[in-house]
This record gives C-alpha cells, structure tokens and sequence, in this order.
C-alpha cells in the first residue's frame, strides 16, 4: 500500500513538473537608434540602396555606458528571478556560426534574409528582445537622461510595452549615474507590463504568421482550389489551423488560389515534449500533414526569423 | 489620598480611551483612502520615496498614519510622475485585490502590523497644514518595495514574474 502511495505521489510530481513551461528568454540590445547615432553601425548596399545596420559588437566594445546598462538591467532582472541572455556571448556565437557556414556548401534556393536583430534572436531563440536607448539632454549647465527600455516580441516584432521618460535634471551627477538611476526606476513598471504578457502568452498561446503559397505551374498540379471530397485545400488547411492552434485563434486577412495569408495565428508555447514551438516548427507539422494520405502535396517550408513562415506547395 | 486616587484614574482611562478611539479614526481614514501619495523623490535600488499627505484632527496621529498610508498606497494607488520622478502602478493592480484579501491585509495594517516592516519615516520631512477643523500632515517615507513585493509574492497575493514557467 505504502508503495504504491509512493509511486502515485511521484507520479503526481511528475506531471506537476511536466505541465510547467520554460521562463522565456530574454536579452537586451541597444536599439538601431542608439547604435547610428554613437556610430556604432555598418553600411550596407542592397539594390542600390545603403542601408545603416547596428553593428553590436563594435557597440560593446568601444561603450561602457552600454555595458554597465546591460549589467545593470541584468541585475535587477535576476533580482525578480529572471536572469538575461548576454549579447555578447551570443555574439560570439553567431561568430561561431558564420564561420562554420562558410566552411559548408548551402543548398541552393533557400536563402535567409535576416536583419542583425532577427540573426542574434535565432541564435539565442530568444523570445523577447529588450531594445534599450538613452540620450543626454543639456539644459545649460544642467544635464538630464531621456531614456527608453522597449520590449519587443521577436516572433512577431510587435511591442510588448515600453519605460521610457526623462530624469532630474543633475549639475554634478555624471550620465552613468543617471542612466542608472533612470534603468532603476523605470524597471517596476516595465517588469509589469511583462508579466501581462506572459500571463497572456500562458492562456492564448504565442503570436506567429503563416504565408501559404503555390508553386505556378507545380508538378502535384494542385492549387488553393483543389477539392479534396467536400472541401477545398485552403479549408482543409484552416480546419487544420483550427485544430492545432491556442483556442482556435487565427486570421486570414488573404487568401486567392495561389496565396493565403494568415496572421494572428497563435501557436502553443511548447510542445509536449517541452520544447519551444517557433513558426518554423509549427509549419513543418502542417507541410508534414499535408504531404500524408489523402492530399499528398509536396511542401517546402522557408525560415522568415522566429515568427514567420512561408509554405509553398506544389513541390519540394 | 483615596479620594484622589479614583478621579485620577478616571483622567487616565478616559485619556487613553480617547487615544484610541483618535487611533481608531485614523485607521478609518486610510482604508477610506483619506491620504494623498505622490512621488518623494528618487530613492534607492530596492526602494521608493513617497511624500504622504495623512489628514487628521491630531497632527501627532496623522503624523503616525503616515508608514501606513505610504505602504497602503504603494500596494493599491500607485503615484504620478513628474519633476524627474518616475510614476509608479500599484502593485496589486487586480480590482478587488484588497476585499478578497481582506483578512490578511487587516491583519497586515493592524496598529504594530507587519507593515511596518517596509516603511520609514524620513526625519525632517514633516510639513503640517490646517485644513478647516482638521490638519493635513505631509511626510515623505521610504518603502521597501523589493521586500514588499517579495511578502504579498510569498502570501500569494502578486504573481512572481516567472510564475507559471
């Protein structure tokens, strides 16, 4: 009897620490604006146009404000049992990857698009991006920190909420005391505007989008129209959506016979086994799904970042 | 000798009689909301400065409402901004946090209650109005938010910010 009290207790334990899900990672950045305007960027040239990308390590390494700022935010974070992700470990990794890219034949066709942003999010998986800026304001002989501490969703790069505002004015205290003073009271209302959307991300589940596309002229000869028994392909595709995501919730703002767009769709944090679901992850099972009986369509799935991916069906 | 004795103990019942029943006014008046919080200045990592304005017939009394008020604003006011002050949400912003906790936060702001762990009077500070028949005192006192917080995570009351993962 005792044993088997003992087992069910374990059990018990068990599923307990089964239906808990992982802390979401979190790291902070300095925003696009702060790296151009201390000239921590590189220029880019893309079609004739020159874009200004961050350049973060070079940030890093030349910016003890950015540094301490960083450390700082890290502190009070770990403070509410909550500790970051280094940027720049993850820059090193990156580092790491790009290296052993080079040193590997890609396949062709499937090129990745990505921002320095969205290639440090994939590295770390991070889920939330703190994208930190600050600028000294004189005022004669007085100086004062505006300062900004957004926080983005790298999944769907909407904001999730924001600290910003504009401290005492100071004759004598130097920027990294009030950069300090400003990370320290703005981080209560910051951390609350968090744990509003985690409680939100723990009851509809995670926000991505889907772009369903169809190979022109595609070998399956099949297209969004294609009937299978009683519906269509793009039914049978929004039946599946309905199935698998949080609540059924999603939008199809477009949908024609070679394209449909769906937005909002919200997907489970983790999947059974634990692991983090990404936009990725959560259209592979559907191309997976549509490739088996009856429908047998051949799909192929291409990574957008964290939070968008696009299925083109017809051929692999 | 006896005949002073029972007068005089009279005086003395009805002085602390009238203490209590003064104390009992001003319990009243804070969770009436009878109180002004705003912003004290900038304070420390792991604390808030907040200049209560405590209304009263007895400044003393007023004065002593203060730890009270600024610990019962901070959980359930919040405070303004402004002069380089940043403004703060109340902690507990769920409605009808404080009546679906009622017996604990009675307990918790009883005369000698564990609230006045978290809070401490800022000497000098003091700035004492009359307002018509009563007197409204202005106090700044220094919570311990962090330690604060922290209690009402432990009683279950907040959520921690990794609750749920």
């Amino acid at each position: 009897m005792k044993k088997s009290i003992f087992t069910l207790a374990l059990a018990l334990v068990a599923l307990v620490a089964s239906a808990q899900i992982k802390k979401p990672a979190l790291m902070v950045v300095p925003s696009d604006v702060w790296c151009i305007s201390n000239g921590y960027y590189t220029e880019v040239e893309n079609m004739g146009i020159t874009t200004k990308m961050p350049n973060y390590k070079q940030a890093l390494q030349e910016n003890m404000g950015l540094k301490l700022a960083i450390a700082k935010i890290n502190d009070l974070m770990a403070e509410r049992e909550f500790p970051l992700e280094s940027l720049e470990q993850m820059i090193k990794n990156l580092e790491q990857q790009h290296m052993e890219d080079n040193m590997t034949t890609s396949k062709a066709g499937n090129e990745l698009a990505e921002s320095p942003l969205d290639e440090v999010a994939r590295v770390a998986k991070c889920d939330i991006i703190l994208e930190l800026s600050w600028e000294v304001k004189d005022f004669g002989p007085k100086h004062s920190i505006s300062y900004i501490l957004e926080a983005r969703d790298a999944y769907t790069a909407k904001s999730i909420g924001a600290a910003a505002g504009t401290g005492a004015q100071s004759f004598s205290a130097d920027v990294d005391v009030l950069l300090e003073e400003a990370i320290v009271a703005n981080m209560d209302n910051f951390n609350n505007r968090l744990l509003d959307h985690f409680t939100e991300m723990q009851t509809i589940g995670r926000e991505i989008s889907i772009d369903i596309k169809v190979f022109a002229n595609n070998a399956a000869g099949i297209d969004l129209e294609t009937e299978f028994g009683d519906d269509e392909l793009i039914d049978v595709i929004e039946n599946w959506l309905q199935l698998n995501t949080v609540q059924g919730r999603f939008t199809m703002p477009y949908a024609s016979e070679n394209i449909a767009n769906f937005t909002q769709v919200r997907i489970p944090v983790y999947d059974e086994r634990g692991r983090a679901i990404d936009a990725n992850g959560f259209a592979k099972s559907l191309a997976k799904f549509l490739k088996k009986e009856p429908y047998n369509i051949p799909a192929k799935v291409l990574v957008k970042g964290l939070g968008r991916a696009v299925i083109i069906l017809g051929e692999k | 000798m006896k005949k002073y004795l029972l007068p005089l103990l009279a005086v003395v019942m009805c002085l602390a009689g009238c203490r209590a029943v003064r104390q009992k006014k001003a319990d009243k008046d804070t969770t009436q909301f009878r109180y002004e919080i705003e912003c004290g200045g900038n304070a420390i990592q792991g604390t808030y400065l907040v200049k209560v304005w405590t209304y009263s017939k007895t400044a003393s009394v007023a004065e002593n409402q203060c730890r009270k008020n600024a610990i019962h604003g901070v959980i359930f006011k919040g405070y303004g901004g402004g002069q380089g002050c940043v403004s703060q949400r109340p902690m507990a912003n769920q409605p009808g946090i404080e009546n679906q906790y009622k017996d604990y936060f009675d307990q918790f702001f009883a005369n000698g209650g564990e609230f006045q762990k978290y809070a401490s009077i800022m000497e000098g500070t003091t700035e004492i109005v009359k307002v018509g028949r009563e007197y409204k005192v202005g106090v700044v006192v220094s919570v311990r938010k962090d330690d604060l917080r922290k209690a009402l995570e432990a009683a279950g009351i907040l959520k921690k910010l990794n609750s749920g993962f």
